[in-house]
């Protein structure tokens, strides 16, 4: 026993140890962030060299936690920003009172369409990602090629039934990109009806993946021949990890805009604006392109490496403000109608 | 009425008792129920009545069902044959297939679905590469051979201890009143180990519910009640629908609770006498050994290929596709994650020894008989946790304590007390276990001698039942420096952990270096343990690693 008491003894001293050491740093700008660890680190490294503040990053893949997060602490906020993140999860914590409105003085520099920021300044879009489709080279070639199969390159042929049981799509009912891509449909066909029998037969050949990034893995290790997703996610996850995987924007794509916003009381306001004023800059949106492979949204940066200018891109007119106010009830509705 | 004056009395004569039971309800009732009730109470009441409307909260609910019978069968199955063999001294390598039965415990929980994939997928080494087939995994039955794989441990981890405590003389008694094997097996053996097994049900069914971790990775398009929770918050940032969600699980997890305590409590079995009596087991039946050894045999590569996918994932450079061997996925991994496995030892150390010493206390307040109603509330605070999944604790965690009247936000005290008291069922009923087995007249020669509660406590069972306490602390430790699912929502950036960045590696792409940093939290892991069992010296079997 005697023994057992002094390990006891040791992890106590452990507790204190570890109990001391909590006090919070003052001066630092802690940052809720969506993106990538690598992207994340080289934004923020950039960010204390241009200013010279201390930065502190909770780097996690998906925003819609982040955003949980940012709710569940409203009492007491524990970040400055939320970095990255589509603003369809901005709004609405600037819609309950969880943001800080801003008008960032960089706005003139960076010249920004006026799609890309919050008029009230609540959130600043500095990045875009357009939706994509990708398909397993070997797989297709060994398997769909010798019977004629063309590679797909426009929406409509995600239809095509030598697709049957390969198509992987991030579902609309659980992912923000799953639900663009929905709208997109219904902007493309004209209407709710056409767009639902489009969507009634692409539903037959596809499986809905419950997280965005699932869909991507599946086709990069063979899982699956064709997906659809987020261009820049793609390159960064399969393609450049070595997959053979191959990258289309077909026509009638669809965008996020990848969002800034200052946490409403959290513990350094200051340095949280200097942080917005550094995002509009050229730095960040260049990092971004370079590691996240992502679209800048100021004009006068270059798109990423290995990416086509966007200007090439052919978008569908997707009106975000009726698709944010129609979301809930098309969800229900994708539920009821297509059952996935 | 005389009783009840009769326990005041007693009450009032040992204070220190009385306030053991205060402090150990409070804190219960503080970091238990306080939580469920802040996650329960989130919804509104038309957000409940919504659900029959809703068929993807319908199908979860009746997979979540499906895979916690399938799952639940045949991984208690696999752990009570598992730790029958274990418990048969006659059978070769035991100690061999008993540290490989274990090490499912070791893995962050979403590590045996990605290896299985790694291994078996379209992809897999062992599918394609080997036997050139094309195999589907994801879906239900991938996630079945996922969970018995994942969770047969725990209940071969309680039916050990059940059937290494059964008297080998009842089993003799039976042979010499001319039983054969197979009777004595099905009237002495299985009815001894029937609490075990309904306490191994009970464990691994609700483990299996709340299985996120695996379900994320494998289960593909079929909607789960704890996924379902994850998918909220993680795709729509739905606060509301996850604890909807979640509080939709505690419904067959209460009723599982209630179970249980119907088909245990019936029946009391003392099968450690105070007056010490040791027999030899009888050697077991060559068929018998065979088919155990082979049972064993085949369980154990299926739990070795796990690490074998994990360790060969971190040396190879793009799996499927480019087998060259590289180093680079260390590199990468210990650069961004070396400093967060010193915060996850030190973490999980922390909440295990909490974890420990609470449960120890409340299985043997609960075990009291004094004070039935006030102890059957005792024990339900204390079992809770454990039909709460990570998810719902992490939810619960993050909305009690951002909040007044308690701020625990941004310490790394609102994540060990989380992992404090989520592991509390796995201690308690290891310790609610032993206690069963120890028979009253001890105790009760020494209260006759004048003992108090706390004394006997202290002098009788904390001695007696330092197996048990010590296999809380490593299972306990264990779960805590592997958890995922409630870390992801309290750690903070000042304390982050391990599992945390292997899953952001993960969800950059990054499975190299996520395969590394599992690898090297693995390693830490094993260290942890080996040094306890150093610390406290060898003689204690109790330990779940030989």
């Amino acid at each position: 026993m005697r023994r057992g008491t002094i390990v006891v003894g040791w992890l106590l001293i452990a507790v204190l140890a570890l109990a001391s050491g909590v006090g919070a740093q003052a001066g630092r700008v802690v940052v809720y962030s969506a993106l990538d660890s690598t992207v994340t680190s080289e934004v923020l490294k950039a960010f204390e060299r241009r200013t010279g503040l201390r930065t502190e990053a909770l780097t996690l893949a998906a925003a819609g936690t982040l955003a949980t997060r940012i709710t569940a602490e409203r009492a007491r906020p524990q970040a400055d920003i939320f970095l990255g993140g589509s603003n369809d999860f901005h709004a609405p914590l600037a819609r309950q009172g969880l943001l800080e409105a801003y008008r960032s003085p960089m706005l003139a520099e960076a010249r920004l369409a006026p799609e890309f920021y919050d008029p009230q300044g609540y959130w600043y879009g500095w990045y875009i990602g357009a939706l994509s489709i990708f398909y397993n080279r070997e797989r297709f070639e060994r398997e769909l090629a010798p019977r004629g199969v063309r590679p797909p390159a426009t929406w409509d042929d995600l239809l095509n039934p030598a697709f049957r049981g390969q198509l992987v799509l991030p579902s609309p009912v659980t992912t923000g990109g799953g639900f663009i891509f929905v709208a997109a449909q219904i902007f493309r066909l004209g209407n709710e009806d056409r767009a639902f029998d489009w969507l009634k037969r692409l539903a037959e050949n596809a499986t809905f993946t419950p997280t965005a990034p699932a869909g991507i893995t599946l086709v990069s290790r063979g899982e699956a021949i064709v997906g659809m997703n987020w261009g820049h996610d793609v390159r960064s996850m399969a393609v450049n990890q070595g997959f053979p995987v191959e990258l289309v924007f077909p026509p009638d794509t669809a965008t996020e805009i990848g969002a800034v916003s200052i946490i409403k009381g959290g513990p350094n306001p200051a340095g949280a604006r200097q942080f917005v004023d550094f995002i509009l800059t050229r730095t960040p949106q260049d990092i971004n392109a370079k590691y996240g492979l992502r679209y800048p949204t100021r004009a006068d940066a270059p798109a990423p490496l290995g990416m086509p200018p966007l200007s090439s891109l052919r978008f569908v007119k997707y009106d975000r403000q009726w698709a944010i106010d129609n979301q809930a009830r098309l969800r229900q509705k994708w539920q009821q109608v297509i059952g996935k | 009425m005389a009783v009840g004056v009769v326990r005041w009395r007693t009450a009032a004569r040992d204070p220190g008792l009385l306030l053991a039971y205060a402090l150990v309800g409070a804190v219960l009732l503080g970091f238990v129920l306080y939580p469920t009730l802040r996650v329960i109470s989130y919804p509104a009441l038309a957000d409940y009545l919504g659900i029959v409307d809703n068929p993807r909260w319908m199908a979860a609910v009746r997979n979540s069902l499906m895979m916690m019978v399938l799952s639940t069968t045949t991984a208690t199955l696999v752990g009570f044959l598992y730790a029958f063999a274990m418990t048969r001294a006659d059978v070769p390598g035991r100690r061999v297939f008993r540290s490989i039965a274990l090490l499912p415990l070791f893995a962050p929980p979403f590590m045996v679905a990605f290896a299985y994939i790694l291994m078996f997928g379209r992809q897999g080494l062992i599918t394609r590469t080997l036997l050139g087939l094309d195999v589907n995994i994801f879906g239900w039955p991938g996630l079945w051979l996922v969970q018995t794989v994942a969770f047969f441990p725990y209940a071969a981890l309680i039916l050990e201890h059940v059937l290494e405590a059964i008297n080998p003389t009842l089993e003799q008694a039976a042979r010499n009143l001319g039983a054969d094997e197979r009777t004595v097996f099905r009237t002495v053996t299985l009815p001894l180990a029937r609490p075990g097994v309904a306490a191994a049900m009970l464990l691994v069914a609700i483990s299996v519910l709340a299985d996120f971790g695996n379900a994320v990775v494998i289960a593909g398009a079929l909607p789960l009640l704890a996924t379902e929770a994850w998918f909220r918050i993680e795709g729509l940032a739905d606060l509301t629908g996850a604890a909807l969600s979640v509080s939709l699980l505690l419904l067959p997890t209460v009723l599982l609770f209630v179970l249980e305590r119907v088909w245990v409590s019936r029946r009391l079995y003392t099968a450690i006498t105070g007056r010490g009596s040791h027999l030899e087991r009888p050697p077991t039946p060559w068929y018998v050994r065979g088919a155990l050894l082979a049972f064993c045999g085949v369980v154990a590569v299926f739990v070795l290929l796990v690490y074998v996918a994990v360790v060969a994932g971190a040396f190879t450079r793009t799996w499927g596709y480019n087998w060259s061997l590289t180093l680079d996925h260390w590199r990468l991994g210990l650069a961004q994650g070396g400093g967060q496995l010193l915060n996850s030892v030190q973490i999980g150390a922390i909440s295990a020894l909490l974890t420990s010493i609470i449960a120890l206390l409340a299985a043997f307040l609960t075990s009291r008989r004094q004070w039935p109603a006030l102890e059957r509330a005792l024990d339900f605070l204390a079992v809770l946790p454990g039909a709460l999944p990570g998810v719902f604790i992490g939810i619960g965690f993050l909305l009690a304590f951002n909040a007044p009247p308690f701020f625990l936000g941004g310490t790394p005290w609102i994540l060990i007390l989380a992992l404090t008291f989520w592991h509390i069922p796995f201690g308690y009923q290891a310790a609610q276990a032993g206690l069963r087995q120890i028979d009253r007249s001890i105790e009760e020669a020494a209260a006759d001698l004048g003992a108090s509660g706390l004394r006997i406590l202290r002098d009788i069972y904390v001695p007696l039942l330092r197996g048990p306490f010590l296999a809380s602390f490593v299972t306990s430790f264990i779960r805590a420096v592997t958890n995922l699912s409630i870390v992801v929502f309290l750690v903070t950036p000042r304390n982050l952990v391990a599992t945390y960045s292997i899953l952001a590696m993960i969800g950059g792409g990054f499975w190299g270096a996520a395969a590394a940093l599992t690898a090297a939290l693995l390693a830490l892991t094993f260290a942890a343990v080996a040094l306890a069992r150093l610390a406290v010296g060898r003689t204690i079997r109790a330990l779940p690693v030989a």
